[in-house]
């Protein structure tokens, strides 16, 4: 594949096979006999339909019993304008439109019920499992206006044969396809992974997730919702079985079983179901049906990622021959600095201030009158003994909804109740005490997806280049990640994913950085190059560090200051050797009784 | 009035039954069992193949219960199992399940509505008030239902471990509790359950292959807002099934067969632990 200004062309392939498919239809639609090209027509429209449930659920994790009520709306649309107000062009336009608009609303309140910060994936499938079931209803209830129980038939429709109604909805499925292969392969389209794979570390990447998905979720509707009203338009009758969950789940499983999170996949698997359902239920009523459940049982337990990969896994065995998609090669370069980050430097203003903040929960006081101030270019530890309340300390400051009282402010600013998304936006880092990647995603798309709020990345291409900051790229080159950016995350050693998933907080540019035990299994070599970059981050480039860590040793060699929890409270704050030295530190560290930590703690 | 409030209370009594099953499926293994109303038919057909034996349909009860234990051993080991550790899957994989047995149902049963006798027909006069003997029958049954869970749970070593496995998995483990062999009891029992509730709702509606679908939503919603707490369950049995016969009496039915479904997705946004620790 050549390259032109330093960009893949990534369109090409995608328009290319999609020009073919059209071309393949048209040839179709004469050739092929009238049964097949009937059945076809449908399966187009459902293949389509499938491939939004795989965008929500293959690729982004949100399993969806819903679409088929989008897809119920938008056929409803044309067929209730139809039977009640007749055929004209206009009418039809404004059918479509109607449909698109009922689903585009219906979507974004399905969205605000069911994605918010901190909503599980259950619930997601719960509401869109509601919605087809008060749909149906909904249409039951209608009477002789909506067709109740039998639906609606015998209006007119566009006056267009049979093998045009092909090529049409061949087309509308090969737009559908195309736009989507090129988008879930560009840059901004691995984020859908990444939610997948770890929500949380996206909400701390400074990503609105549930924003996301909603919006994830009004496309789908609007595709589906078109789908819908082709769907009306050819086939003339409109029933509430199209917006039934029984067929939503039946999406589902066409999806499951084709191959979620691949496009073809889905696509072939409502193909060769739908239609040989259409071919194999007349002499197998019940049995085909009972293999197809069968053959979903099977898959889910057995392949979670359905028969795509088996299929593409034999194909390559047969035909061997060079990786079709190239990896595309990314080098890391170096973004200009901000202004933001001068000015921070110069500001007397804490980095990170805390008063009073307290943490309950029910009777049981985890942090108790927390109060402190940290300054940029400070490297803070924080000790003390297990359960002393580091880590949900470190918790109440990057997530304004975890403290119970109490205020925290960063740079000046207060945070509320704020969401992690927006904490990060104020400038605050987390790294977790387990490394948190991405684990199918390769280290110059999990980077990649940490410049997300500061750079976002192209929607229907893949750049050859990532800027980021200088922090971040010292990291890199340290530790050796810069020469594998296309190695997938899974594959890196536990220490290379501690490294990557610091680049990938120094990525935000935050000017403070909560690290909770970021050495915890790595090895000393690994111990002592951290350390040096950590009081690199301070001193170089004055950022502010908030550190969780057990080994003393290493928190005297590189801190500036310490303080020591216990039992929920802060009993000593200072310097490194006045807090390491002291007696206090000791009787915490060594166990001693608890009330000679306490009675000490007045003098402290 | 008087009717209204019977109303409410034998259709709590009636949700309860349809739900425990699968509320002790969900409690203990924090999986949703979509193949409960595949169970539920297959109770519903144990009635039927009693009934066209020539016995008196309440065989129907111990034949449930085995049918419906017997069958969760065999799936608990080889789709459940594997899936522990894929909530979401579990859900799709026993959705599968219920096309299989619906399936399997339609060809030995047809695709037929099939009817049951009721064994107790006629009305009671409650205070003067004419009322289904049979409803008022099952408002004792749920009782009995719940009493023996709560002994099972709180009086025999089993419920012991059942407890310590819902309340820290990983504790119970390293105390040599064989969660797999808790989980397993738990299935079959919850499997069983949903069998014998498919048993005791032929006599109120038909049997047909499908008959556990219309059932298995408003327990699901049943179950997400009770948690895995009995109490909670016979609290949103109440609750929700109360809101259902008031919205259909004096509203609509179909508005009614809406309201749990409805008022539980907007519950559980506004309090996602539901009605736990309420």
């Amino acid at each position: 594949m050549t390259l032109k200004n330093g960009v893949a062309p990534a369109w090409r392939t995608p328009v290319v096979i999609g020009v073919a498919a059209l071309a393949v239809l048209a040839l179709g639609s004469v050739v092929l006999p009238t049964f097949l090209v009937n059945n076809l027509i449908r399966a187009f429209l459902y293949a389509a339909l499938a491939l939004t449930v795989d965008l929500l659920w293959g690729y982004t994790g949100i399993l969806t019993f819903g679409q088929s009520a989008f897809f119920g709306i938008g056929a409803y649309a044309a067929g209730l304008v139809f039977t009640h107000a007749g055929f004209s062009l206009p009418l039809a336009a404004g059918a479509l439109a109607a449909g698109l608009v009922c689903a585009w609303l219906v979507s974004r309140a399905i969205g605000w019920l069911a994605f918010y910060h901190g909503a599980s994936p259950l619930y997601a499938s719960v509401v869109t499992l509601v919605l087809p079931i008060v749909l149906v209803q909904g249409i039951y209830s209608g009477g002789e206006f909506t067709g109740s129980s039998s639906g609606l038939s015998g209006f007119d429709s566009f006056d267009v044969p049979l093998e045009a109604w092909f090529f049409i909805a061949g087309a509308f499925l090969t737009v559908v396809a195309v736009i989507a292969w090129l988008f879930v392969r560009s840059d901004a389209g691995r984020l859908l992974v990444a939610i997948r794979e770890n929500e949380s570390r996206c909400e701390y990447l400074g990503i609105d997730v549930s924003r996301y998905k909603a919006r994830l979720m009004d496309v789908c509707a609007l595709v589906a919702a078109a789908a819908g009203f082709l769907f009306a338009c050819v086939q003339m009758v409109v029933a509430p079985e199209y917006a039934g969950f029984v067929f939503g789940t039946e999406l589902v499983i066409w999806v499951a079983l084709g191959g979620r999170g691949s496009l073809l996949g889905p696509i072939v698997g409502a193909l060769l179901i739908d239609v040989g359902s259409a071919y194999l239920s007349g002499n197998l009523p019940y049995i085909w049906t009972l293999l197809v459940g069968i053959a979903f049982v099977v898959v889910i337990v057995a392949m979670p990622r359905g028969l795509a990969p088996l299929a593409a896994n034999a194909l390559r065995r047969a035909v061997p021959r060079k990786r079709r998609i190239a990896p595309v090669a990314v080098s890391f370069v170096a973004a200009p600095a901000r202004e933001r980050e001068r000015d921070d430097a110069q500001s007397p203003q804490a980095a990170l201030s805390l008063r009073d903040v307290q943490k309950h929960f029910g009777s049981l006081k985890v942090l108790d009158g927390i109060s402190f101030d940290a300054h940029a270019g400070e490297l803070l530890s924080l000790i003390g003994p297990n359960g002393a309340g580091k880590s949900t300390l470190m918790r109440c400051i990057a997530d304004g909804a975890q403290r119970s009282g109490g205020t925290v402010e960063i740079g000046g600013a207060e945070i509320r109740k704020l969401a992690p998304y927006d904490c990060v936006a104020l400038g605050v880092g987390r790294k977790f005490q387990t490394a948190t990647v991405f684990e199918s995603l390769s280290v110059a798309e999990a980077l990649r997806i940490a410049r997300y709020r500061l750079a976002p990345p192209a929607k229907w291409q893949r750049d050859t280049t990532l800027e980021l900051p200088q922090p971040a790229l010292d990291v890199l080159r340290l530790t050796g990640l810069d020469k594998i950016p296309e190695r997938e995350c899974r594959y890196l050693s536990h220490g290379q994913k501690q490294a990557l998933e610091l680049a990938m907080v120094l990525a935000l540019e935050p000017r403070t950085i909560l690290l909770d035990e970021p050495t915890a299994g790595l090895t000393k070599q690994e111990r002592t190059q951290i350390g040096a970059i950590f009081v690199a981050l301070a001193t170089r480039y004055r950022m502010c560090l908030l550190l969780v860590e057990h080994d003393l040793d290493f928190v005297r060699e590189i801190s500036s200051r310490i303080i020591v929890l216990h039992q929920g409270r802060i009993v000593m704050d200072g310097g490194v050797d006045e807090v390491v030295n002291s007696e206090l530190v000791r009787a915490v560290y060594a166990g001693e009784s608890h009330s000679d930590a306490a009675s000490t703690e007045g003098g402290a | 009035m008087l009717n209204l409030g019977l109303d409410v209370v034998t259709t709590a009594a009636i949700l309860f039954i349809v739900s425990t099953g699968l509320l002790l499926v969900f409690g203990v293994m924090k999986i949703i069992n979509f193949s409960h109303g595949a169970f539920l038919t297959t109770g519903g057909y144990a009635s039927v193949i009693v009934t066209q034996a020539g016995l008196s349909w309440w065989w129907g009860i111990p034949c449930a219960l085995a049918i419906g234990f017997v069958l969760g051993m065999a799936v608990e080991r080889f789709i459940v199992r594997p899936l522990y550790a894929r909530p979401l899957d579990a859900i799709l994989a026993t959705w599968g399940l219920g096309i299989i047995v619906g399936q399997i149902i339609t060809l030995v049963f047809g695709r037929g509505v099939q009817m049951v006798e009721s064994p107790v027909t006629g009305a009671l006069a409650v205070h003067g008030a004419q009322y289904s003997a049979y409803r008022l029958i099952l408002v004792g049954v749920a009782l009995v239902i719940a009493l023996a869970l709560g002994w099972l749970l709180n009086g025999t070593r089993l419920g012991l471990q059942t407890r310590a496995v819902i309340m820290n998995e990983a504790l119970a483990r390293g105390l040599g509790i064989s969660s797999t062999r808790v989980r397993f009891m738990t299935f079959c029992t919850g499997a069983a359950l949903a069998s014998l509730a498919g048993c005791l709702i032929t006599p109120l509606a038909s049997v047909d292959p499908n008959m556990g679908v219309p059932w298995i939503v408003g327990a699901f919603m049943l179950v997400l807002v009770a948690g895995s707490s009995l109490v909670n369950l016979a609290v949103a049995s109440a609750v929700l099934g109360g809101a259902q016969v008031l919205v259909s009496t004096f509203i609509n039915p179909v508005l009614g067969g809406l309201t749990i479904a409805v008022l539980a997705a907007l519950l559980l946004r506004i309090r996602p632990e539901g009605f736990a620790r309420g």
